[in-house]
């Protein structure tokens, strides 16, 4: 009989998960997580004993600490991203093109338990990563800036519904594409999504190509903003958090649904 | 359990404008051992994968043990072994086959008992803890072949399972397969080593530029005074 599915699942997750761990770029990511933490530890600790002058008058820290700290977010969010998509652009990939998914794939297990595992292994040190930075940096924000931490709470489950996003169509994409074409597509998309999202967000129009962006892109980076709102009051973008959280809820089903249809096409080598 | 453990109905594998098989009729029944030959390039690979479920056919209908090989169901039971073995060399041999006996469906203590059997099996009981990227060629390939014995399989494909090994793998080897037929285990060996296939298979198929040259029990296919080799040369005419 066959195992049951959450058994399958959790065993192939757990490997994955152990194969992202050997691999030699986290011991990378671990020292551009500290300093990270490092610079923004440096960004926050002026509160209080600096001035900051905007066209020659004085402006508190205070007034502008909400903005650093929206900015140092999403930077980390994008960046927690970013780091998925790389991680995942040869994770399943590697494993199909050296033929190691096919002792896996001849036991009875399904395409999609596979993927799926794959994409939690490489996911895995991303939300570990971007957990720790995210959550050390809003302790930080909090401490000495007094931010809402209910707003860093839900921008992180933002940032890691992003980073969902762009790990499965990262994987989805390395079925077709090479290793470093799919990582320049990770940062090329990401980047410009990016680039249209916050200029769209407050108020600039990009012409046709960028209002295409804006509409039919995951918000990686408005659901972020927007999630931090509280942050920036009273100057916010006029977004409907509801509808962001819908779209990226549906970016989400969107990008495992490509991703399962591209791996269930994929043939296999022997 | 299925009676015919594995066919192939009319099947054809198109890759552009090549066919790598055309309108194969293939089966095996339960219980039996049957060698799959041809040359280079015939198709036999091609076949395997399809009946793994790796690639669809481009015609015709591939069944494993009753079911679309694309029903994982239809691989409870099965175990393979590819010709281009690769393993993941940062796992231990022992935690890579603990891997594989979860997938192959064992629970708990059957676990443990399975793998230091199948251990003791192809003689790597020391080698458990052992990186597998540290082990040599033929080690790796007795990994491939305890990973295949565990669960005690009912089908055991075999894309060319001596590659690799030294005189003594080889004769090990075919040991373990013959065992594993004597208690009722079906067998694909797809292979080049004509005398393995002889002393181990009780029938042969030859696939030649894609179509089925012969197929049928060994002394079908062997005439009198032939070996398997002659009779291949024969049959793929050259």
């Amino acid at each position: 009989m066959r195992p049951a599915t959450t058994r399958i699942f959790s065993e192939l997750a757990r490997e994955a998960l152990r194969d992202a761990m050997r691999r030699r770029i986290v011991p990378v990511i671990a020292v551009f997580a500290l300093l990270s933490l490092l610079a923004v530890d440096s960004c926050t600790s002026c509160a209080g004993s600096s001035q900051v002058a905007q066209n020659g008058k004085q402006v508190s820290v205070d007034d502008i600490s909400g903005w650093a700290g929206m900015l140092i977010f999403s930077v980390l969010s994008l960046w927690t991203m970013v780091l998925a998509g790389l991680l995942a652009s040869d994770h399943l990939a590697e494993t199909v093109f050296d033929g190691s998914a096919n002792l896996v794939l001849a036991r009875p297990v399904r395409r999609s338990e596979f993927a799926l595992a794959r994409l939690a292994g490489a996911l895995g040190i991303a939300y570990v990563t971007g957990a720790v930075v995210l959550t050390a940096s809003t302790y930080l924000l909090y401490l000495r800036n007094g931010v809402s931490l209910g707003a860093a709470v839900w921008a992180g489950l933002a940032c890691a519904a992003g980073a969902f996003v762009v790990a499965a169509l990262a994987m989805a994409l390395s079925l077709r594409l090479a290793r470093v074409a799919t990582a320049m597509s990770v940062l090329f998309l990401v980047g410009a999504i990016t680039f249209v999202n916050v200029f769209t967000l407050f108020g600039a129009s990009l012409g046709r190509v960028g209002h295409v962006l804006q509409y039919f892109t995951p918000p990686l980076c408005t659901a972020v903003v927007v999630a931090l709102k509280p942050w920036i009051a009273p100057v916010a973008p006029a977004v409907d958090p509801t509808i962001m959280a819908l779209k990226l809820g549906f970016w989400v089903v969107a990008s495992a649904l490509i991703l399962l249809a591209a791996f269930r096409k994929q043939e296999l080598g022997s | 359990m299925a009676t015919v453990a594995l066919e192939l109905s009319g099947v054809s594998k198109r890759y552009g404008r090549r066919y790598a098989l055309r309108d194969v009729d293939l089966s095996l029944a339960a219980g039996s051992a049957l060698g799959l030959l041809g040359p280079n390039g015939a198709g036999k690979t091609s076949a395997l994968r399809m009946l793994l479920g790796f690639t669809r056919p481009t015609a015709g209908t591939v069944r494993l043990q009753g079911l679309s090989p694309r029903d994982p169901a239809s691989r409870v039971g099965l175990a393979y072994l590819p010709e281009r073995l690769t393993l993941p060399s940062r796992m231990t041999v022992g935690s890579f086959l603990r891997h594989h006996a979860v997938l192959a469906g064992l629970n708990g203590a059957e676990i443990d008992r399975d793998v230091e059997a199948v251990l003791a099996q192809t003689g790597l009981t020391a080698r458990v803890r052992d990186r597998i990227g540290s082990l040599s060629k033929g080690l790796t390939q007795r990994v491939g072949f305890a990973q295949a014995f565990l669960a005690r399989p009912n089908l055991l494909i075999l894309d060319e399972p001596t590659s690799g090994l030294d005189p003594i793998g080889v004769r090990d080897a075919r040991d373990w397969i013959l065992a594993a037929r004597e208690r009722g285990c079906s067998i694909l060996v797809s292979s080049h080593l004509l005398s393995e296939v002889e002393r181990t298979c009780d029938q042969v198929a030859i696939i030649d530029e894609g179509t089925l040259a012969a197929k049928g029990a060994l002394d079908e296919i062997v005439e009198a005074g032939e070996t398997l080799e002659d009779a291949f040369v024969r049959l793929v005419g050259k």
